[in-house]
Formats: structure tokens, sequence, C-alpha cells
């Protein structure tokens, strides 16, 4: 293998590198990939990469470069360098482009006596491609017009049988192969309702005929097992508009590796960025950014890595607090985005307590905050936030959403306890990897100081064994119930296997109403499709032998919290990342899979490497996480505004309903009644999810119906601004006699002392000039009555997007 | 290709939105369709030419509306099962319908009975959910929580503020006169919640929620507010959500000042007759005021009529109340189109998520039957005056072609001119088309 560097400059990082065989021109810059290639049987291809360095704008020459096949008559090169057979025999081939010339040679053979075509191994990925089993034609759960196929093709005994067997046997004739039912629709001869998905004489076409003559092998167990695949190159950077051409290579099981370029499906995560083709060539766009281009051939998944940075962007790298900083300049470097700078006392201190604490600083102490004078004064309140009940009540709030304290599925009783032992993690501050344990193996009565109502939510094995692992794994199982997850390695086995972990949770009633959790023999479930039993196991873990004295959830809990598992505190950590920052480092928070990778990678695995080093210490981790210069960033300047995934700025965060509603009590001084609760209690602290409220309705209290934080809505309405700028019940606080409005116009306060109030109490800061003069001006017109002129005032800054959202 | 892609992922040109953006970045491998796009192709071949419905009016019989008493009587059935009524001639010579129903029948021509609608969830709130989304629901019959965000799927009212959007200072999807238990936009995201007009339009003092300042703050005040209001926020417009509130502000303003949007809501503009005309009823001013909404520029509106789950002594109730009502808003509201000349633009459903059994239960009432119900179409391009299907002598069964609730909204949707072929991304990656199956009824057009 020969390894090369690339020239310095932006286009350093670049990957190519990794790829085998390269052939090196004379001068040593047009490099061409494989230098020999073995073509064996009528229907394989084998994709050429050339690589200019002399072009470092655009460096990928495959499709640029000139093919000169020395005999014709052997092999053939189309202009997207892919190669074919012709006949069997061998032949050199000169590459040019420019002055510049490489050669490689193609051998040929297999063709006079090919290997009988395998159903599975090699008709099956063509149908994927084409996409004939996917879920909007014959992958359906009803098929399409009496054809159905298994979705993306995870059952080939079902499809070898719904192809060839069913129907009576008319969809293929092995006589006259282009005569069949299936080639015929493929190709569009005749009407078909998917239109044409095979070309004539097209490598697939050729391929399905020879398959369709040879009498339709089923071939299950012909082939030695592919076992992985790999995309190259496997990260580019690429300029602005550029293009890459990429080769899938697929490895069995005895090592032997051939190209399957032509038979692979390729998406882009972020088309915008970059797009991909069928062919596998990735397409630039013109904007900066990152893009993850997906690679799926049986089952197996790749990815390909492809970054844009903006070009001729020079700034200086800002101070790094802590090592999240020093991954996300490193970042910021990579792509030339340039972070703001450094948000403002006010901005830092009010994004602080409504990010930790769910609650705004009263005026008294954004005031002692901006008058302190120590340099760690930052720090100082965090550690003062993170000390706070309200910590507590915020952070219980929270994971009540996710772990599903729905009064109507667990009870009032159930949704109480519940909530009431989430405070007390929060408070006393329990290990994160000790509150999971406490969650996933909970014994004990749903209405006592336990997390067992959890298990009175979800009731079955499978929806456990699903909810646990998107909750604490960031592994969406779900698609593999039914299926091969279509991008992952999950198949439906992985499915079974994880809730049998479920099925020894016993339910007994007690005669108070409440239920009692306890361990019971479980067993091992059987997959539906193939009706065997699948021995329980974790993950990509062996298999678990357990005892009928053993609980099952225990060794899942074990092997959750283990130092090497590869999920549990990435997920953590992202999910954390992404409440204090805005959006995650994967999104969705919970879906974390090698075909969705982390906008910054070693960032994440840092953090997840930290919170291990700190023994799950979730009020340390936060410590770290605010303490990073990238999150005291203030907001987006022009030139890093289009940046939404490397945290070069503040994003704005939506309040959530609850906070919000705080939010507009603490500042007009009336708090909200909520039936059942004390006087005084705040919206954050009501356990009740289905207590009737407009406003938290409108403003997106979610139903608490799964495990997602994306339940939680927090897209803005026409509603919710009548709501706030109209609501008779916000008048009547703004109104209230012994409300916020009426102490302050009661008050001695000259009118320009006033107006900072307001201003502390709303947004923690100071007014500037122009808004300090539309508030005086606002007091002269209102002459004597200083009543309706702070309403007014206070009615404005409730208004504003500065109130409304978390900046 | 390009027609596959541009189906898989209708995001357009417009700014991701967080959902959206979740939905993508979940994709994972998606196969190509290129069905949908043919699907697409072949329906706007089919009508050959441009939609003719720009907005829809959905009266939602909340309960189950007993259509055996209504539109499909069994005049030859047993006593136990034709109940008290008598049928009527109606304006369509061989058309007939129930007595209490004598309005409606008077404009027969002017729309089709669907009598072969039938499905088999026979639950409120799962039937409710599952007409609305077209999807069956994932969770059993109970509680009502009266929660407008269903759990997963978004409604047919959220379909169509997403596809068709809106269409003047008006929101594109409004509910009244309080949220359809099933209405909601799923994982469309709040974008596309109805807007409720949390208020009844037969209450006298009738105001839609917090459209209007709070008057006992006065003109001057409210003025002097907004004018504050603009001046703090003279900044530039912020990216993301907290932008798009910001415009949301702007268009609440709309809302509240513009003359237009104003009037639309002023029920009190309507003169008497016309009032009394649609009915004094909750149901017939919901009608009155989802023409002037839709006359305003609203795409869909979702009007719940509650009070039709009749299984004791079910007739007193049905023929001096519920009928009555319905038949009045029913036949006032497609007149007052006609009349307008906006039937052709304006689609109108009348249905519930049930109608009843045909054997009368020895409370003297009539019980739960998604077998069979008959739906009421009117304009939007339909053809009119047809009965469409029809049920067996019993009225327990189709007798043919059972309709299906994704026909039902297949053709609401083909009407309109959405793509109901089209596939978004659920949260997590799964592809999830706008009505899955289904067929467009041919015999309404």
């Amino acid at each position: 293998m020969i390894s090369r560097m690339y020239p310095t400059g932006q286009f350093l990082g670049c990957a190519l590198c990794l790829m085998a065989g390269w052939c090196v021109s004379a001068r040593a810059e047009l490099q061409v990939s494989p230098a020999r290639i073995v073509l064996d049987g009528p229907e394989s291809t084998h994709q050429i990469l050339v690589n200019d360095t002399a072009d470092p704008r655009q460096p990928d020459a495959t499709r640029t470069a000139t093919y000169t096949v020395a005999n014709g008559s052997v092999a053939r090169i189309d202009a997207t360098g892919l190669v074919e057979p012709v006949a069997e025999g061998s032949t050199g081939v000169l590459v040019t482009k420019g002055a510049q010339t490489a050669r490689l040679v193609v051998e040929v053979r297999g063709l006079a006596k090919p290997r009988p075509v395998s159903f599975e191994q090699q008709i099956m990925p063509l149908l994927t491609k084409a996409g004939c089993n996917s879920g909007g034609c014959h992958g359906k759960a009803e098929g399409q017009n009496g054809f159905k196929l298994s979705i993306f093709g995870f059952d080939p005994v079902a499809d070898h049988l719904a192809l060839v067997g069913e129907g009576r046997g008319r969809r293929v004739l092995a006589g006259s192969p282009a005569e069949s039912l299936v080639a015929q629709k493929a190709t569009a001869r005749i009407p078909h309702g998917g239109g044409r998905k095979m070309v004539e004489n097209s490598l697939p076409h050729r391929r399905l005929l020879r398959w369709l003559a040879e009498g339709m092998r089923p071939g299950v167990g012909d082939f030695v097992p592919e076992v992985r695949i790999e995309v190259e190159p496997g990260r580019r950077v690429l300029a602005l508009g550029g293009t890459q051409q990429l080769r899938v290579t697929a490895i069995d099981a005895a090592g032997n590796r051939h190209c399957v370029t032509a038979e692979t499906e390729f998406e882009s995560n972020a088309p915008t960025i970059a797009a991909v083709d069928p062919r596998g060539l990735v397409q630039a766009g013109s904007n900066p950014g990152e893009a993850a281009i997906l690679v799926r051939h049986m089952g197996h998944v790749s990815v390909c890595r492809i970054t844009l940075p903006r070009p001729g962007v020079a700034f200086a790298r800002p101070p790094e607090n802590n090592f999240i900083d020093h991954h996300v300049w490193d970042k910021l470097t990579l792509l030339g985005i340039p972070p703001s700078g450094l948000a403002d006392e006010s901005t830092f201190l009010r994004r602080a307590f409504l990010d930790t604490i769910g609650t705004l600083p009263t005026a008294a102490e954004a005031r002692a905050f901006l008058a302190d004078t120590r340099p760690d004064k930052r720090a100082r309140a965090v550690d003062l936030l993170l000390q706070r009940p309200e910590y507590a009540d915020y952070w219980a709030m929270r994971w009540s959403d996710l772990l599903r304290v729905d009064r109507d599925a667990i009870t009032a009783q159930g949704s109480v306890a519940m909530s009431r032992w989430l405070r007390r993690q929060f408070l006393e501050n329990t290990p994160y990897d000790q509150f999971a344990r406490g969650i996933v193996a909970a014994r004990g009565n749903t209405a006592g100081d336990t997390p067992a109502a959890f298990f009175k939510a979800l009731d079955n094995p499978e929806a456990l064994g699903r909810s646990v692992s998107q909750l604490f794994l960031g592994v969406r199982i779900e698609c593999a119930q039914c299926h091969h997850h279509p991008s992952e390695r999950w198949a439906q086995d992985d499915y079974f296997a994880l809730a049998g972990f479920f099925t020894g949770v016993g339910r007994k009633q007690l005669s108070t109403g409440s239920v009692s959790i306890m361990a019971e023999p479980g067993k091992d479930l059987k997959n539906p499709r193939t009706g065997k039993l699948v021995p329980t196991r974790a993950l990509g873990a062996e298999p678990v032998r357990f005892t009928d004295q053993d609980d099952r959830r225990e060794a899942l809990a074990d092997w959750m919290i283990r130092p090497d598992n590869p999920h549990f505190a990435h997920t953590i950590a992202n999910r954390l990342w992404a409440h204090y920052f805005g959006h995650g480092l994967v999104e969705p928070l919970d879906d974390l899979r090698a075909t969705n990778p982390a906008s910054n990678e070693p960032l994440l695995d840092a953090l997840a490497a930290h919170l291990r080093y700190l023994k799950y210490d979730l009020k340390a981790f936060t410590r770290a996480l605010l303490a990073a210069r990238a999150y005291q960033l203030a907001a987006a300047i022009p030139e890093n505004l289009a940046d939404e995934q490397n945290f070069s700025h503040a994003t704005p965060k939506a309040l959530p309903a609850e906070v919000l509603l705080d939010a507009v009590c603490q500042v007009t001084g009336v708090p909200e009644k909520f039936m059942g609760m004390p006087e005084g209690a705040r919206a954050m602290q009501v356990w009740d999810n289905r207590m009737p409220s407009y406003f938290l309705r409108l403003f997106g209290r979610p139903v608490r119906a799964s495990v997602c934080e994306c339940e939680r809505g927090n897209e803005p309405s026409i509603a919710q601004a009548l709501h706030l700028m109209n609501a008779p019940e916000i008048t009547d606080k703004l109104r209230a006699r012994l409300g916020q409005a009426r102490r302050l116009a009661d008050s001695a306060l000259e009118p320009g002392k006033l107006i900072d109030e307001l201003f502390l109490i709303c947004l923690c800061r100071l007014p500037n000039p122009g808004e300090r003069a539309a508030m005086q001006g606002l007091f002269r017109e209102a002459g004597t009555d200083r009543r309706s002129a702070v309403e007014d005032a206070l009615w404005a800054l409730l208004n504003t997007r500065e109130f409304v959202y978390n900046h | 290709m390009e027609l596959s892609r541009s189906s898989r992922r209708p995001t357009g040109g417009r700014l991701l939105s967080r959902r959206l953006a979740l939905q993508v970045g979940a994709s994972g491998f998606l196969p190509g369709l290129t069905l949908p796009g043919l699907l697409h192709m072949q329906a706007h071949a089919a009508t050959g030419g441009a939609p003719k419905a720009k907005s829809c009016i959905f009266l939602f019989l909340q309960g189950g509306p007993s259509t055996i008493d209504m539109w499909d009587l069994k005049p030859d059935a047993p006593a136990e099962i034709r109940g008290p009524y008598k049928s009527i001639r109606t304006s369509v010579p061989g058309t007939l319908v129930g007595e209490h129903c004598f309005r409606t029948a008077k404009i027969a021509d002017k729309f089709t009975m669907l009598r072969n609608h039938s499905h088999n969830d026979n639950g409120h709130i799962t039937g409710s959910h599952y007409v609305l989304t077209g999807v069956r629901a994932a969770f059993a019959d109970g509680a009502n929580t009266r929660v407008p965000v269903n759990d997963l799927y978004p409604s047919i009212g959220s379909v169509i503020s997403r596809e068709l959007g809106p269409r003047a200072g008006v929101p594109p999807y409004i509910n009244m006169p309080h949220p359809l238990a099933a209405g909601g936009p799923g994982f469309y995201g709040a974008e596309h919640a109805p807007f409720v007009i949390e208020s009844d339009p037969i209450q006298p003092d009738f105001e839609v929620k917090d459209l209007r300042p709070d008057e006992r703050l006065g003109e001057p005040r409210t003025a002097r507010r907004h004018k504050l209001l603009r001046s703090l926020e003279s900044g530039p417009t912020p990216s993301g959500r907290a932008g798009t509130m910001a415009t949301y502000y702007q268009k609440a303003h709309d809302l509240m000042t513009s003359p237009s949007a104003r009037k639309a809501f002023d029920l009190r503009a309507e003169p008497e007759k016309t009032r009394l005309a649609y009915g004094p009823t909750s149901l017939g001013q919901c009608a009155l005021l989802s023409r002037r909404l839709v006359e305003a520029g609203c795409r869909f509106v979702g009007v719940d009529h509650g009070s039709w789950d009749t299984h004791f002594s079910c007739f007193p109730s049905l023929e001096k109340d519920l009928i009555p009502h319905a038949d009045m808003a029913f036949s006032a509201l497609v007149t007052d189109l006609y009349e307008r000349g906006l039937l052709d633009s304006t689609l109108v459903v009348m249905m519930g998520e049930m109608g009843r059994t045909p054997r009368i239960n020895d409370k003297a009432g009539r019980d739960h039957w998604s077998q069979t119900q008959t739906v009421l179409f009117a304009g939007g391009g339909i053809q009119p005056g047809r009965v469409i299907g029809a049920t067996d002598k019993t009225g327990s069964a189709p007798t043919a072609d059972p309709v299906s609730v994704a026909d039902i909204l297949r053709t609401i949707f083909h009407l309109m001119g959405v793509d109901s072929s089209k596939t978004y991304l659920t949260p997590v990656g799964r592809p999830v088309p706008i009505v899955n199956g289904g067929k467009v009824i041919q015999g309404l057009l």
C-alpha cells in the first residue's frame, strides 16, 4: 500500500491516503487506483479512481481523465471510469489527463464458464438499489399490486419464493428470460406502476436474464458471505462546487474484495451541502458545511464524510477555557467559520439560569452579578445555580417527559411517585450510571418512592426494549421489530434479543390500586419471522445465561454502564450537550449510529470520556459544559450566521412551556394557581401532565406518550403571539393589585430608575439609549398615569423576542 | 430520478424547520420512490387540469351520526331497524332522504351522498384518529384528553396546511369551536397545528380567543403598546425559531389589525336572515363563520360538532336537535356558497367517525356502527346530485365496493390538488406517505 500526503493548505486532511494500490505516474501527480483490476464474471464491474494532485481545487479527475484500452476486445471503460468485461483476457489501460499519464492493467475471467447467479447475493442488491423492495413499492406491508417483497430485502427466502413461486410462477420464464414478467416490468416494456427500473442490456438487466436462464437459483449459501463494506475515500475535503467519485468495496468472510460501486445505494444526509447520485458521484453545493454520504450494500453500511470549508477565511483562534473549546475551535478552523465573541455578562447570566434551573434571574440577582468584579464570577454563578432546588425541579420535569410520567398511563399516585423520585435523584446528584440502573432495574410499589411506574407506562418486553434502547443507548431499534434496520447493522434478532431482558418483569396488583413491580423468571423470545428462539443479549454483545433467580434487567444494566459500552456515555453526553447548546452534536439527539455521525466526533468522544472520568457526576459535567467559551458565545455575526451545526455562535432556544409560564409569573409578580398544588407552586413543579392549561398546551407541553425528547413542541405559532399580547389572563397579571407593575408604579422610583428595573426584571440587563428613550417617551405621554405606563412597558418587554427566547 | 428525489424530500427551498431537519438527519437510506412521482403525474393527467377546490369545510359530527335516520333510510326493514322516520323525495328524482332532512332534500342536486363508506374501528377516539389521519390508532380507545396534538400522525387539515399553505392573511388551518380531538399536526409540528377559535360563535359575546386586545385598555393604549414593542424590536430579525416567532408576531399583528381578517371573524356583520338560515346553533354559526373564513383565504376549516353519540332514546334528540342542526347548517352553507359562486372552489364534507347500529337497542337508542356511514360531499369540483354506493337491506354493510377512510382522504386531497402519495419522514426516519393506500372515489368526479 502506498500512502501519500497531500499538499498542505486547506486540503490537508484528505483521507485518500487510505486508498490501496495507487499507480503513480511519472510526474507523481496523476494517481490511478487500482493498478490492477480483475473482473470475474459477466456482470462484474470495477470503479477506477483518478486523483490529480496538481489540481488542489478539484483533485478527483475520474470523470475528466480519458481512458484508452489497449485491447478493446477484452474490456471497456465508460466516461465515469467504470470498467466492464468484454471477453476473457488481459489488457493495459492508459489514463490521460492533459499532459499527464498513468497506466493500469485489467484482467477478465469467468466469462466462458461463469459462476451461476445467486439470488441472495447478486439479485437482491439490484432489487434494493432499484427501490423495488422500498416502503413505497413492493416492500410495503401489503405489497404492490399483488407482488410483495420483504422491505429493504431482509428476507431473501421469502423474496425468492415471491418472485419464483407465487402467482403460479407467472413472473419468471427460464426458457425465454427476456419475456419473463419480471424482466418486462423492470424494463417497462409492459406498463409498470413503478416505471422503468432497469435499462435494457445494462449490467443489472443482463444479470437478471442470466439468473432466469440458469433456472432462478436461490443461491442461499452459494457464496462466502459478505461481512463488511468499505467506501473510498472515507473522508474528503472538497472545494465549493467540487465533485468526488466514490468507490465501494465488499469484503467477504474469506477476505476477498470486489468492487460493488455500481450495485450500491448512496444517500447524502445533507443534499444541499453535498448531493450524491446513484453512481456514487458526490457533488458539492455552494454553501460551506459538512455532509455524510451513506453507503449501503446488502445490509452493510458505511459513511464517507464530506467537508466544504469556507474559502479564504482567516481568524484568530480564541482562547480555550477547556477541552471543549479545543475541539470546537478545531472544527471551526477546518471549516473556515469564525466564532462569535464572548457574550456579555447579562446574556450569560440569563442563559445559564434558564438552561440550568429553568428560572429567570431576579433583578436583584442580575444586579449582584453585574456588580461582581471577581474574574471567576461566571464559574461561581454556575456553582450556585447547581445547588439550587430549582435545578432538581427542572431536571425532574425534563426526565418526567422522557420517562413517560403520564397521569393517564400510570395514575396520579404513580406520577407523584415518579416526580418525587426524580427530584430526589437530581437533588442528591445521583451519578448517572446509578440513576439509569435505578430505572432499568426498578422494583417496588409504583406509588412508592421508586421509578417502578416506568414499568406500568411500558408494560411489555418489546416496548421496554426499544424505549430503553432509545433513551439510554441512543439506538432506535424499533425499525428492527419488522425488518433489518435500514441504516444500521441491527436485525430482527437483535430486537428480540434485547426485549428478552424485560420478560421477567412481574406486575402484582395491590389492594391500594397501585402495582408492585418485581423480578420473576424470564424467557427468551421468538423471532416471529423465523419462529426461532433468540437468546437474550444486549446490542452487539454476547448472549447472557440466566437462572430463574436472576433479575434479567440487572444484567442489561451491568452491560449498559460498563466503561467499554459504546453507546451509554455518548448518548447522555449528547443529550446534555443538546440541552445547553440548543441542538445535539448528533441530531436527532437519541439516534446515534455510524450512518448519522456527530457533527464533531472528536468532541463527542471527549465529552463521553470526560463523563466517565467524572464517574457520571452530572453536575460536574454541567460545570464543564458551561465553563467552555463555546457555551458563552454571543449571537451570530454575519460571517457565521449560516452555521447551524458547528456551534460558532449562540442559538436562541425556545423556552419550554412551563418555564415561560413561570417567567411570565415572575416578571408580573403574580403566581399561577394550579389545581391540586400548593399556593405559589411553579409550572415546572406540576406533576400532572394532563392538568388543563391553555397556556401550557399552546406552548407545547408534551403528552408524554414516548421516550422521545422530540415530543416537546417548541415551534412558534400565531396563537402563541396572540396569547401573549392579548390574553385577558396576562392582562390581569399585568394589572394585578399585588403585582409587579403596580408595586413599581406606586414606588418612589423616578422614571429612569424604574425603566432600569423593568429591563433587569425581564431581560436581565439595562436598556440601551434607544430603548431608554422610547420608554421615557411612554412615561411622558402617560403623564401622571404611571400605572398604565408601567403596565404598558412591562407588556412590551414581555412580548419581545428577547424575553420569549433564551438567547 | 429528479422526480423521485423531489417527492422524497419535499423540503423545497424553504428554510428547514427543526423537525424537518430532524427528519432529514434521521433519514438513513431511503429507496428511490418513483411510484409517487408517477402516481402524481397520473393523477394530474386524469383530471386534465388544475384542481378546483381551493378550500375545504369539514363538518365533523363527533360521536357518530345516525345516518340511517338521515340519508340512508331502510323503509322496508323491520321496525326495530327502520325506526320512526319516513323517507321524503328530494330535488333529484329517485333520491330519497329522511323526513327531518327536508331542507337538504331541496338542494339534493347540489351535493352527492356516499352511502358505502365503511371501516372497522368502533371507538370514538380511535375512530376519530383513523378518520382524520388515515392511520389506525396505536392506542386504546379511552378518555378524551382534547389534546390537539396527535401523538404522531398529522390530520387532514395539517396536511392541507403543509401542502397548500396560507392563501391570504388568515391561518391556513382553523378549528372551531374547539380543537378536533385528532385534528393535530403530529410529527409535522406546531407550524401546521390548527389555529383554534376557542370560542363558540353561537355565544352572544363570541370573540375569537385572544384576537382582540383587552377592551379594558382602550384603543390609544393598545396603539401605544404596539408602537413601543416595535421600537424595542427594531433590530435585525434573528434566524431560526426566534425569527419564525418574529414573523408570527407580525402575522398575529396582521390578524388583529387587518380589516379583512377582522371582517372574516366578525360574524355580527352577517345579516340576521343569513344567520337564522344557518340555524341558531353552534354547528350553524360555525358553518357560517367557516364560509367567511374561506372567503378570506383559509384552506381548511374543521368544525367539531358533538353529542351525536346517541345510545339512549335517540329519536327525540335526533329530530329535535341534532338532525335539524345538521340539516340547516349543511343546506344553508351549500346554498350560500353556491349563490356566492364559491361552491366550485370550496369542498364541503360532512361526516362523523362512524355511523350507528341498524338495530335499535333496548334503550331506544342506536350504538356504534363503523361498518356503514353516509358521507356528504358538496362543491370543490365533485359531480353533484348523485348517490354513490348502497348498503344492504338492513343498512349493516355496503352492498359492494366499500369506500375506505383512505379512499375518502385521497379523494379530498385529490380535489384540492395535493399529491397524496408524497412521503415525509417521521422523527425516527420512517417514510410516511400522506395517505397510505386508498384510491380516488371515481363516482364523485
